[in-house]
């Protein structure tokens, strides 16, 4: 045991070790640090075991007198080109004592460091016999489907390279706990495969580390390090930090762990997924492993490639997830606009609710009404949730797969609400929609307990890493399937769906609420109407009935003739009084049917109709170039009809009568004008203008009911327009009225 | 002299019938017509193609609820309103029963409230009690002076 060479640590200060800069290197080359004119600063200790030149005595001297003339010429056209962080293959010399390195240089810390790798051969790395490896490896990733299966074959490949006797792919999940998901060994290794390793297994130095430099062999777990000589970096006055030496001494807390773990050898290729480290190439074997640089660029390639393959086929999983997810909400959002009640809306997409979150169970939750589908705790038991939500939750998406270790009570529901997803619905009320998930009970082999990363007992004080592998197994209770990430984010998005139906649902409710006071008011008008002005015409059919009466055997003929007339016109009166208000209230129910409208085909049309009104009479029409509307032609065309027939009306006393009709194109509405020179109306009393059974003038100046304009105004707001007029008494009239051009009638 | 009736309305049946009905009572008063709201201000407030006429208040006033431009109620708020118009008696006819207008009616300080019979015997009885009441025997307010006809 080399025990004694290391520093005595305890579990605490794991993630301080100085594992940058350990001060030593692993003893199977040696080490130079160099200055620019390649001068030697620092040795390894070891540098007589290789050169036979003591590491005191190398120091200060130029590097042909350490390692050889022939060599040092060999190599310092390399050294002397750029160096970066990552060491480079600069050749393959022969030592003083006979021995073969390749040597491999990286420029760091304010200094060259050269290193001399010991290899088994004394050609030169030859690093074309990679490539027929990674085009194996890249033909064979084109037709594996899973990360698994990609995990699998770089396993195989990375053994059939180095020839460890186990080489695994495990991923970190969310806490750091690595999982082994891939594995190719020998058949006499046991096998890790499925195996948690606890994420304290690996500090959080380490894990930055393995971003850094993203391989890192241990040949020989029984190592005795090689301190450097001097010890502290000339150019930092500091300990030289090794992060990217290959040859970099490596924690003896981590020794101590491979050969608990009965690997004396191992090998690690980072997985580098978006910037994280999403995994790694562990390679383990029994004895002592050489793996040269050549092969070891080979491994760092295929970790390169898997780790692309992964972050591609993680995307596309990720995608084709979100874009289930998605089509799941849209249909949903498609059944919410549906029905008139939001809720009932809702509760009949409940299958589509649980689909979009995976959930079994899933609660709308409005006030005290609570509706449920699936497998969800009982109506008390989610009110009471409900009313704990409400205090914790922060109008956010709320969500844990572990809900009872939140929320006490929670503990009676773990069967089917071990995992909660809750949304608020309402930025004032409590309501919620909560999704639930049942219990997942499953078991995790972990490789040692996570939760006891302690000595033997008995053992000394100082730092023992885990001394046992064998598999122990925990039962996981009262957790759910955790929520996926796409989840939280698309209940956030169809939360904000949900708030967008609701309030337009509330304008919406608005909007009927003022057409319905519209309507009511319309309503009461329209009754009044009916006691007074119906009741006029019958009142007077009546009187001068009587009156005819009273008079008969009179001589007063002419008066019996004015009388008979009187009840003549007052009958007529009451008949058109009938049917404008019949009209008028089919207004207001009649639905509209809106198509384009050539509005000089429809003003055409008009002016026919009133082939009978203007009959005799001098008009001069003057009718402009009209555009086209999307309107209700019937509608329109009664509106149209009424305006023109009171400009004709009204025009009566003109000779000529000029009427104009015209239009003007705004960016957003058409308006027309009906124009006249009649007798117009006192601007006064212009807001009684467009009431029902409201009239400016006497009856027997002019003849109507009093609906006429009261109609134009109520077809033209159902096409939500509006109307207007303006006049000067007895010389103008202009009525006109508005239509927007983007209307969703 | 008697003070004149002022009669405002705007249905020439219905004004051909109240004439009649008050033709009928045999009242002596002078009855002004007027056919709408804002006329009905006018001759009140002595002003348009009323500003040459002589001083002084009606009798009482035969107010249409439903009118042109001004309607009874309108009338009947303004001529309340109206320091020299205050005391007038002002009668309502109306065609209905409307509850709302009978409220509304009062409220403002109408004198009497009459739905217009449809059968016309009882119109012209109403008619002429009105007249007979408001235009005769009631005693007008102070500025009004009640002229009863010699002889009669």
């Amino acid at each position: 045991m080399t025990q004694a060479a290391a520093p005595v640590l305890d579990l605490s200060t794991c993630d301080k070790e100085p594992i940058r800069t350990p001060g030593s290197i692993q003893p199977h080359g040696f080490l130079l640090t160099l200055a620019a004119d390649l001068t030697v600063l620092q040795a390894s200790a070891n540098l007589g075991d290789w050169s036979g030149v003591a590491a005191g005595d190398a120091i200060g001297r130029p590097l042909a007198d350490v390692i050889g003339a022939a060599a040092a010429q060999r190599i310092a056209p390399e050294l002397a080109a750029g160096l970066g962080p990552r060491p480079l293959y600069v050749g393959t010399i022969a030592t003083g004592t006979g021995r073969h390195v390749d040597v491999l240089a990286h420029h760091w810390d304010g200094v060259t460091i050269a290193e001399f790798e010991a290899v088994d051969r004394a050609e030169p790395a030859d690093f074309r016999n990679l490539y027929p490896l990674i085009g194996d490896f890249l033909l064979k990733v084109n037709d594996t489907g899973s990360i698994e299966s990609l995990a699998r074959l770089a396993c195989q490949h990375v053994r059939s390279v180095t020839g460890f006797g186990r080489v695994l792919v495990y991923r970190f999940d969310t806490d750091g706990h690595g999982h082994v998901m891939a594995e190719a060994r020998d058949e006499r290794c046991h096998s890790y495969m499925g195996q948690r390793f606890p994420a304290a297994d690996i500090p959080a130095e380490a894990r930055e580390l393995y971003m850094l430099s993203r391989i890192r062999l241990i040949r020989d777990a029984t190592y005795t390090p090689s301190a450097l000589v001097p010890p502290l970096n000339p150019a930092t006055g500091k300990a030289n930090d090794l992060s990217f030496a290959a040859l970099r001494s490596v924690s003896p807390v981590h020794l101590q762990y491979m050969r608990n773990m009965n690997t004396l050898a191992s090998m690690s290729v980072s997985l580098v997924v978006k910037g994280k480290l999403w995994g790694l190439i562990s390679c383990h074997n029994e004895g002592p492993a050489a793996v040269a640089f050549d092969k070891r660029t080979a491994c760092e390639q295929l970790g390169q490639i898997l780790a692309l393959c992964i972050e591609s086929r993680e995307d596309a999983a990720e995608l084709q997830f979100r874009l289930e997810v998605r089509r799941t909400m849209v249909s949903m959002l498609a059944g919410l606009t549906q029905g008139s009640d939001f809720i009932e809306n809702l509760a009949n997409v409940f299958p589509d609710l649980l689909r979009f979150a995976r959930a079994a169970g899933v609660a709308i939750v409005v006030d005290d009404r609570i509706l449920t589908y699936g497998d969800t705790p009982d109506q008390d038991d989610i009110r009471s949730l409900v009313d704990w939500l409400a205090q914790h939750d922060r109008g956010d998406v709320f969500h844990t797969d572990k809900l009872s270790a939140l929320y006490a009570p929670a503990e009676h529901m773990i069967r089917n609400a071990s995992g909660l997803l809750a949304m608020p619905i309402s930025r004032i009320h409590k309501h919620y929609l909560l999704w639930f998930r049942p219990e997942y009970v499953h078991t995790i082999e972990w490789a040692g307990n996570p939760h006891a990363k302690e000595a033997t007992p008995g053992a000394p004080a100082q730092l023992s890493p885990r001394t046992s592998f064998a598999a122990w197994r925990e039962t996981i209770h009262g957790t759910s399937q955790p929520w996926h990430g796409g989840e939280i984010e698309l209940a956030l998005e169809f939360r904000t769906a949900l708030l967008g139906i609701a309030l337009e649902r509330a304008e919406q409710m608005a909007e009927l609420a003022e057409e319905l006071g519209r309507a009511n008011k319309e309503l009461e008008a329209f009754s009044y109407s009916v006691s007074h002005d119906l009741r006029a015409p019958l009142r007077h059919i009546v009187g001068f009935a009587d009156l005819l009466l009273e008079s008969a055997g009179s001589e007063d003929g002419q008066q019996r003739q004015r009388f008979l007339k009187n009840i003549k016109d007052a009958a007529r009166l009451a008949g058109k009084l009938v049917d404008d208000l019949l009209s008028f209230s089919q207004m207001g129910r009649a639905s509209l049917h809106p198509t384009t409208v050539d509005m000089n085909d429809l003003v055409a049309a008009c002016l026919d109709k009133l082939v009978l009104e203007t009959r005799g009479r001098n008009i001069e029409w003057d009718i402009g170039p009209l555009p086209t509307v999307w309107a209700d032609p019937t509608f329109l065309h009664l509106a149209l009809v009424n305006l023109l027939s009171n400009a004709v009306k009204f025009t009566g006393q003109r000779d000529p009568a000029v009427i104009r009709v015209s239009a003007e194109d705004h960016p957003a509405e058409t308006v027309f004008h009906v124009a006249d020179n009649g007798a117009g109306f006192n601007m006064e009393y212009v807001h009684k203008l467009f009431g029902v059974f409201q009239r400016l003038h006497r009856m027997e100046d002019f003849q109507g009911t009093g609906i006429g304009l009261a109609n134009v105004r109520r077809i033209v707001e159902r096409h939500n327009g509006r109307v207007w007029a303006r006049s000067v008494q007895g010389e103008s009239a202009t009525f006109s009225f508005a239509l927007p051009k983007q209307t969703n009638l | 002299m008697l003070k004149p009736i002022l009669l405002v309305e705007d249905n020439p049946n219905d004004l051909e019938l109240t004439l009649i009905a008050l033709s009928k009572s045999q009242l002596a008063n002078q009855v002004i017509i007027v056919r709408d709201g804002a006329e009905a201000l006018d001759y009140l407030h002595r002003r348009g193609e009323y500003a040459a006429r002589p001083a002084g208040n009606p009798a009482v006033v035969l107010l249409d609820l439903k009118l042109p431009k001004v309607d009874g109620l309108e009338v009947l708020r303004e001529i309340r309103s109206t320091d020299g118009l205050k005391p007038l008696p002002v009668v309502m006819l109306t065609s209905s029963r409307e509850e709302q207008d009978l409220v509304r009616s009062y409220e403002l300080g109408v004198n009497a409230y009459v739905v217009k019979p449809v059968d016309f015997a009882e119109f012209v009885r109403a008619i002429a009690d009105l007249g007979i009441f408001w235009a005769v025997l009631n005693e007008p307010p102070p500025g009004s002076q009640r002229y009863v006809k010699p002889g009669k």
